[in-house]
């Protein structure tokens, strides 16, 4: 089988994170987020990923290497030399897709985290008989998404309303796809989208079907649901393998601690924290629903809560970092100073206190 | 009795319990002239200052106050100081002048030969000795204590205006609208006790007016032109205005620091000019530590003996931590007062902050101000008995006594 993943374009809205790698490499708990689905995709026999890019393929291409061989998958790159929407870049690598077996193929959007149900989907797919499934999940605000209304019984899909102003249903597209080949032959190779476009007629014809998403969904493309995407990660972490969730006296919640990091005495971290390989974390610490990325030191008796650590940055002594804080690559917060959500750019040193929200160039 | 018997007494003005308003929340709890400045209570630096005077026979202290409330604190210096210090009570205000005039025979009680008489709410090094002997060479009836400001500041106190070669004071006015002189007077004086003269002078010649206009009852009526009470003599208007230029009134200028003590925000400033002088004048009270025995001390800090403050901890510089308190392991106190009874748990971190008494931070914890000492809210104040729980962050903040504060806090005020 193979795959499709929409990494798309210079992910502006997690900035300063992205400015240093793009989007899809940024770590979610612990690892890039496009391995979350790579990882997935190989568990359930995918053997070939193709990512749509078209952004900094090469820096893509060469951190992926690593994870070919250990992974035992071929990952490889379609780029788009301009954007083409959520369709087009079906369009554009329909080749790569196509390799006659007549097997479906799952196309995934790289902002995405949730539990990738995606054997039940294949499962699914084949029980329908349609041309595509899509995945759906509930929300609280429907009227903020595209919405997906469906034949209660069959899943079958009836219709698509964009940002509904009345109710018509709370189930909303989860950016998880699993599309038959023949759907390409709908897909012309200019900018379209696949929700406005291409999925209405699939509906039209009675051949696009609906899954309900168990589990959390979330999108990760922006600070603050990164940071609720954490935590529903590692809650549903802690009910299928909470073997990987770290354990101790000074650990409250849950928490994913790499095994090459350090932490010093009269700690207290959680719930909700992540730390990175080789991260440092001095004695008499409190970390609570924040991401410490790879090589930061969060010097003694600091306070960090609600916030991104971005890579090899450090905190001061009796710094407070907090309120959606997130720091770039290589920051370096000084002793003593307090961070109310504070965005501050890669390679910066903050020596006076960041009051407000602001950001800091 | 020959030149030599000389014999000096102190007046310090404490005001009252009606007066310290601005010096809320924290004058809530204490009469603000007891409020620690760099652990030793505020009236306690000018006492001090009195005690390089040389015969000083008594030190008085005037104001609205109960006597109960200096009864302890009056008792204690006494002992201390080998002098007797007495709190009057006045029975009404009388105006900073009419209220020395009217403890006037325990004044001269002693056969008294000069007259210090100090606002309790300034803070300086008070150079009481070096103006004796300048007001004895001047020859003059009193000797104001002045210093330089920015003229900018200057209209907020009375601006005055001195002969450069003699001293000699040739203009005096109170918070002009207009700028007149960047010399100001920094409310400490020396007299003679022809003072007393002049002030009977200024009664009487109230006296008189009152009895003039009880011929016009329409003029009395008009709250405008009502005449002050006869025994009401204000120091600057009725005294230092008047005798400007009249070859009576003389200046000392300081070149040491100078403040005002109206508000929290200043006393921690102040707190931090008290401490930096210590190290000249009483460096036996600054805490020395490098984290080895006792807790890493940084700058000028003052810790009560009865204080206990845990080895990982770090404190300074600008700290003062009164009777009782207790800061946990890993504490980091920066520019702040910590009052009697505090508990500051692990890892909490305080700056540019007053802790009222009783009070308690929780653990990683963090109080905190801009330590702009002249904003409404740029030093933060806890009254008494307020908790900041855990990894609450409080800052720019006033907090009334006996609030718990269990979510952050900017820029308010807590009633």
């Amino acid at each position: 089988m193979k795959a499709l993943i929409l990494v798309g374009g210079f992910g502006t809205r997690l900035r300063p994170l992205t400015l240093s790698v793009p989007k899809p490499l940024v770590d979610f708990a612990n690892k890039p987020m496009i391995l979350h689905q790579i990882e997935a995709l190989k568990a359930i026999g995918v053997d070939e990923v193709v990512l749509a890019i078209n952004y900094q393929p090469e820096v893509m291409l060469n951190f992926l290497k690593e994870y070919e061989a250990k992974l035992g998958i071929k990952i490889t790159c379609s780029q788009e030399t301009e954007p083409l929407g959520t369709a087009g870049p079906l369009a554009l690598a329909r080749d790569k897709l196509l390799d006659g077996s007549g097997e479906p193929f799952f196309v995934l959007n790289s902002d995405v985290i949730s539990e990738y149900p995606l054997k039940e989907m294949v499962e699914f797919h084949k029980s329908h008989g349609g041309e595509a499934s899509i995945m759906v999940t509930k929300v609280d605000e429907p009227s903020k998404y595209g919405v997906v209304v469906t034949e209660e019984a069959t899943g079958k899909v009836e219709k698509f309303v964009e940002k509904p102003k009345l109710f018509v249903g709370n189930k909303i597209n989860a950016g998880i796809y699993l599309l038959s080949p023949s759907v390409l032959d709908r897909i012309e190779l200019r900018p379209t989208s696949i929700e406005k476009e291409v999925f209405p007629k699939i509906a039209a014809e009675q051949k696009l079907f609906a899954m309900v998403l168990p589990g959390f969904w979330m999108d990760i493309g922006q600070p603050r649901d990164y940071i609720t995407g954490l935590r529903l990660y590692l809650d549903s972490l802690k009910k299928k393998s909470s073997s990987k969730l770290a354990t101790g006296p000074h650990i409250v919640g849950n928490v994913i601690v790499d095994e090459t990091a350090k932490i010093g005495e009269g700690c207290l971290i959680g719930p909700d924290v992540a730390i990175g390989p080789g991260c440092i974390v001095e004695s008499g610490v409190r970390l609570s629903r924040c991401t410490v990325m790879r090589g930061v030191r969060i010097k003694k008796h600091a306070c960090i809560s609600s916030s991104i650590i971005g890579w090899h940055s450090t905190v001061g002594q009796w710094a407070r970092v907090e309120n959606m804080t997130i720091l770039g690559e290589d920051v370096h917060v000084c002793d003593e100073i307090y961070s109310n959500g504070g965005v501050v750019l890669p390679h910066k040193e903050i020596k006076s206190s960041i009051w407000k929200p602001e950001i800091v160039m | 009795m020959g030149i030599a018997e000389e014999r000096v007494v102190a007046v310090i003005m404490v005001g009252g319990p009606t007066k310290g308003t601005r010096f809320r929340p924290l004058s809530l709890n204490i009469p603000k002239p007891l409020f620690p400045l760099a652990g030793q209570p505020m009236v306690h630096h000018p006492i001090s200052a009195c005690k390089r005077i040389p015969n000083l026979a008594q030190i008085y202290l005037i104001g609205f106050y109960e006597e109960r409330d200096f009864a302890l604190y009056t008792s204690s210096i006494s002992n201390e100081l080998k002098v007797p210090v007495r709190y009057l009570k006045e029975d009404k205000p009388h105006g900073s002048a009419g209220g020395v005039y009217n403890f006037r025979d325990l004044i001269m009680e002693e056969n008294t030969s000069h007259i210090f008489l100090l606002n309790c709410d300034v803070c300086c090094s008070f150079p009481l000795p070096e103006m004796l002997d300048a007001h004895k060479k001047y020859g003059g009836m009193g000797t104001i204590l002045v210093v330089k400001v920015s003229a900018e500041t200057a209209h907020e106190f009375g601006e005055l205006v001195a002969d450069p070669i003699t001293n000699e004071l040739l203009h005096y006015t109170e918070k002009p609208e207009t700028f007149v002189s960047d010399r100001i007077n920094c409310g400490v004086y020396i007299f003679t006790p022809d003072v007393f003269t002049a002030i009977q002078g200024v009664s009487s010649q109230r006296k008189d007016r009152a009895n003039l206009r009880r011929v016009s009852s329409f003029e009395a009526m008009q709250p405008d032109t009502r005449s002050l009470p006869s025994d009401f003599v204000r120091l600057d208007q009725d005294i230092l205005s008047p005798l400007a230029g009249k070859k009576q009134l003389y200046v000392y200028e300081t070149k040491d620091f100078w403040e005002q003590i109206k508000t929290p925000g200043m006393s921690l400033k102040c707190s931090s000019l008290y401490l930096a002088q210590f190290r000249h004048t009483s460096p036996h009270l600054l805490a020395k530590g490098d984290g080895t025995s006792g807790a890493s001390i940084s700058g000028d800090v003052y810790i009560h003996p009865s204080a206990k403050v845990h080895p990982s901890a770090k404190v300074g510089p600008n700290v003062s931590i009164s009777a009782n308190a207790r800061v946990g392991a890993g504490a980091r106190l920066i520019s702040c007062i910590i009052l009697d009874g505090v508990e500051i748990k692990e890892n909490a971190v305080v700056i540019h902050a007053i802790v009222g008494w009783k009070s308690s931070i929780g653990k990683w914890a963090r109080v905190q101000a801009s330590g702009d000492y002249n904003a409404k809210l740029g030093v933060t104040i806890l009254g008494e008995s307020v908790t900041v729980e855990d990894e609450v962050v409080v800052v720019n903040s006033i907090v009334l006594p006996h609030k718990t504060l269990n979510v952050n806090v900017q820029d308010e005020i807590l009633l």
